[in-house]
């Protein structure tokens, strides 16, 4: 495998957007990053701005008027990127799939490499999904 | 061209490699003792480095309307200005006769030039809030300034000499200055500056990191900002090792007072993560009242106690 | 000032325009009025009674349309709420954004997503939709239709 994708595993800095969510699900994100269950012994840190991130966390069922700004600032990350989607409304938005303000699914926007299902999912679910991510990617190149 | 080989291994081996290590390890034994301060554990050894080789492997993006020279340039300036401070704090370090006159004003100089590309940097993106950060940051280094040079001054007044040569040598035998009480006092108000400088709790409003998203490095990615954090982790060596050779008669490698040399740098650098880990920020206002306040309030005693030979 | 006092208060000053009084329990009471006469009993509940305005609501129901304001009497812990019944030919009642600045806002959405006209409101735009939605299509009303030819409504499995 390559240096860069090795050096980007170990070190991924994440960036935490919400498209309009019932904050539930970024109340879990923000779990993760207290000591119970520390991400920083991965070497993940929460990035400020989106120049200096490598993984897109998305939430939220996505508006008709957050779907260009989620398109405009993943047009702004570096690539090599990844972007992960946690909760059933940024999946396939969940039980507001006939509603009038969203019209499509997110991975029909972005491209999505990881689905974490739940409701809101667990920190452990978080923890366990992102390394599955990391496996997968290990075993592909 | 022979003669040009002594110069060119200290700035690279010594002012460049070393440096490099050292700050990496240093910004590693940081975020430990933060972590363990915050009762979870920390980043493997290594992680400063990856983070910087991952951050050479992403694509660099160039903001629209940006000036793209001063864009691209003001890392490297800033780099630049660490690596020539720590030649010369090394070469004073290993053999103080080969330093020339007047190389503590060159290094005082120097110093200021790691801050101020940070502002070319954040001027140069076309970003209001990279211009709130720098403009913070120029507030702050009028602030602390000050008290710096008020400070520094007590060994030169002690020693009669701004060579840092022979301020080495005069610790070596007459006893290191932290110990006589102006010097105490000084040693107490550089380390305050040195926080300031290394903008780090609770003086980092510069780069508030969920205030202004980031300050003036919002726009950097790729290999300008892996300039960036290399140029932060080697100051995280470099100040410590001047505060060191001013105040504590530097670091002497022969025999048991490397040990002791080593204790002497880990301590200080335990103290500015001490003091970043249990302080909250303060605002740009009430830095500036504290650096122009008490801070020069207790220079100017220092001075004019070492002025009576205490 | 007790409960049946500010009641019969209201009852005794505004007699023309008071349909029924409806004492739903100790907290709540529902006080339906006719639609001409909500700026004269909003401003008398606000000003006079000293109630504090708490949030419109807006409802499309099978033959008419109905707003219900909602005035909270702190002290005595007492939810006066003003029921208005708009016929759906004619959606159009007086603002009250002139006298009470907390209905600026909340004019502002019923307008936008349900239809109905403020008469003399100082700032009427769009609160809450995109851009690109088309005028003249109101998502809260019940004959609503979907216009969005690109919107997909199925999870993609069979």
């Amino acid at each position: 495998m390559s240096v860069k994708l090795k050096a980007l595993l170990k070190s991924p800095w994440v960036f935490h957007l919400s498209t309009g969510s019932c904050n539930n699900c970024d109340i879990e994100i923000l779990d993760c990053l207290t000591p119970r269950f520390d991400i920083e012994r991965f070497g993940m840190l929460l990035a400020s701005s989106i120049r200096h991130a490598d993984v897109l966390l998305v939430t939220g069922s996505g508006n008709r008027k957050s779907m260009e700004i989620v398109k405009r600032l993943y047009e702004q990350m570096p690539k090599p990127g990844l972007v992960v989607a946690i909760g059933e409304c940024a999946m396939s938005r969940g039980m507001f799939i006939h509603s009038y303000n969203c019209p499509v699914p997110i991975d029909k926007i972005i491209p999505v490499d990881v689905y974490i299902p739940g409701c809101p999912p667990k920190p452990e679910a978080i923890i366990a999904g992102v390394v599955k991510l990391i496996e997968k990617l290990n075993k592909r190149k | 061209m022979i003669y040009l080989l002594d110069p060119l291994i200290y700035l690279l081996i010594y002012g460049f490699l070393l440096t490099a290590i050292m700050g990496l390890i240093a910004s590693w034994i940081d975020r430990k003792v933060t972590a363990r301060v915050q009762y979870r554990v920390g980043p493997p050894l290594l992680q400063p480095l990856i983070d910087i080789i991952k951050l050479l492997g992403k694509e660099t993006l160039i903001p629209e309307g940006a000036s793209k020279i001063t864009f691209l340039m003001a890392p490297i300036i800033g780099f630049s200005g660490v690596v020539l401070v720590s030649t010369i704090l090394w070469i004073n370090n290993i053999d103080p006769t080969k330093s020339f006159m007047g190389d503590l004003i060159v290094v005082l100089y120097l110093l200021v030039v790691p801050s101020i590309s940070i502002i070319m940097g954040g001027f140069a993106s076309r970003n209001p809030l990279a211009s709130l950060g720098a403009s913070r940051e120029m507030k702050l280094i009028m602030g602390y300034e000050l008290p710096f040079i008020l400070a520094v001054l007590v060994p030169v007044i002690h020693t009669h000499s701004i060579r840092l040569g022979n301020i080495v040598s005069y610790q070596a035998t007459n006893g290191i200055f932290i110990g006589s009480l102006s010097g105490f006092l000084a040693w107490i108000v550089v380390i305050l500056c040195v926080q300031a400088k290394l903008a780090l709790v609770p003086f980092d409003m510069p780069e508030a990191e969920t205030e202004i998203v980031g300050g003036p490095l919002i726009e950097y990615s790729g290999s300008g900002l892996a300039v960036y954090r290399l140029m932060k982790n080697m100051m995280l060596f470099t100040l410590p090792f001047f505060v060191m050779i001013l105040f504590m008669g530097g670091w002497k490698f022969e025999g048991i007072y490397s040990l002791t040399g080593l204790l002497k740098y880990i301590g200080v650098v335990a103290i500015i993560t001490v003091i970043r880990n249990t302080n909250p920020r303060v605002r740009i206002d009430q830095a500036v009242k504290f650096f122009w306040g008490p801070m020069t309030i207790i220079a100017i005693i220092a001075v004019i106690l070492a002025f009576l030979g205490k | 000032m007790k409960r049946e006092e500010i009641i019969k208060g209201i009852k005794n000053k505004f007699k023309n325009d008071i349909i029924e009084v409806f004492d739903k329990s100790p907290a709540r009471v529902y006080i339906e009025i006719k639609p001409e006469s909500i700026v004269e009993i909003a401003q008398y509940v606000f000003k006079d009674l000293g109630a504090r305005f708490n949030i419109a609501s807006g409802v499309d129901l099978r033959n008419h349309m109905e707003i219900l304001y909602h005035f909270l009497i702190e002290d005595i812990n007492l939810l006066i709420s003003l029921r208005v019944k708009l016929d759906k030919s004619k959606l159009e009642i007086d603002s009250l954004a002139n006298i009470i600045e907390a209905t600026n806002w909340i004019e502002r959405e019923m307008w936008e997503l349900l239809g109905i006209t403020f008469k003399g409101h100082p700032d009427m735009r769009k609160l809450l939709l995109s851009d690109d939605w088309p005028k003249g299509v109101y998502p809260l009303r019940a004959d609503y239709k979907e216009w969005d030819k690109k919107a997909i409504r199925d999870r993609g499995v069979k």
